[in-house]
């Protein structure tokens, strides 16, 4: 859902760079507090493998083909939403400049649809998800599905106000190519966090990896 | 459990396989923003296939234009599949050095 700079008025593409700034800052404030060295492998192996994998556009039927975002994965597996907000925004940076995927303007609006909204639904739902007595790998899985769902479903609204999509259509099209599009996000997920669970468990979140539930907070 | 130096190669790894086969094998469909685009503008029915010639983009208002140096993961036209394959490998390692740049940087001296 990477949002191109013909798709929003410059004026509205400055303030969502404005909010994706603050969130920025947050998440370094974040990374400088919480972050440990330990954490180096972790990060640098998502931020390629995040890159990697979103240029493996799989096909949903409709027409249409989906990848992993991967907000959901990165808030889950470091603990905190902000990590979404750090990991994101870095693979966002690259692939707008170097590769012209999602608009510079616009990048602004792209760092708040998959790193903030992704991260933070990703984060939460997993947390209330595991609270409530799903395994961790199910609760990573739907909480992913429900990052990819809202977070289009946020860019659908901020279409409209854009005047590029009609809103109810715009609403109703996002919503359903991203309910399948998150399946992938999903599945994947929860691959990803077990084979991680299986090759390196001491460098998820605290609670990350206690299938007994208890939330992803460390 | 294996160190530190073997995750990250491995993850590297991965990620690379992942990149290479992305260059051969992924969909040529539109992503689903560029479905929603071609969907409103009444190219596209809402469950029905994408037009080969469609241009997602035709509905926005131009306001900005940036020429990226690899464009769409590409070296460019001529490029052809190897320069696809270069381009995805380029992006993942510039990646793989930020992400860990950017941590070591931040994180300075902490241990858990």
């Amino acid at each position: 859902m990477h949002i191109p700079d013909a798709f929003v008025p410059l004026w509205q593409s400055a303030i969502y760079w404005i909010i994706a700034l603050i969130f920025i800052a947050l998440a370094l404030r974040w990374a400088k507090n919480e972050l440990s060295e330990d954490k180096i492998p972790l990060i640098a192996v998502l931020a390629a493998g995040i890159f990697a994998i979103q240029a493996f556009n799989l096909p949903v039927a409709m027409g249409t083909s989906g990848h992993l975002v991967g907000g959901a994965l990165a808030a889950i597996v470091l603990g905190s939403p902000y990590a979404a907000v750090f990991i994101l925004t870095l693979v966002l940076i690259i692939q707008g400049i170097i590769f012209g995927d999602g608009g510079l303007t616009t990048m602004g609006v792209n760092i708040l649809n998959m790193g903030v909204i992704g991260g933070f639904v990703g984060y939460y739902g997993y947390s209330a998800l595991k609270s409530a007595g799903a395994s961790m790998y199910l609760s990573a899985g739907i909480a992913a599905w429900c990052a990819c769902f809202i977070s289009s479903l946020a860019a659908a609204v901020e279409m409209a106000f854009a005047g590029t999509f009609p809103l109810v259509p715009g609403l109703i099209a996002m919503g359903t190519y991203h309910a399948a599009i998150g399946i992938i996000e999903g599945i994947i997920t929860a691959a990803i966090i077990y084979f991680l669970v299986a090759s390196r468990p001491d460098l998820l979140a605290e609670g990350a990896t206690d299938p007994s539930g208890g939330g992803a907070a460390a | 459990m294996i160190d530190n130096k073997t995750f990250m190669i491995a993850g590297l790894i991965i990620a690379i396989i992942v990149g290479g086969l992305a260059v051969f094998l992924a969909s040529g469909d539109p992503d689903g923003l560029e479905s929603t685009a071609l969907y409103v503008q009444g190219e596209k029915e809402l469950t029905g296939p994408s037009p080969e010639d469609g241009d997602p983009e035709a509905i926005g208002g131009g306001t900005f234009e940036y020429e990226a140096p690899l464009p769409d993961y590409s070296t460019g036209e001529e490029g052809g599949k190897t320069g696809e394959i270069l381009a995805v490998f380029v992006g993942i390692l510039v990646m793989f050095v930020l992400g860990f740049g950017a941590t070591k940087l931040l994180a300075s001296k902490k241990t858990s």
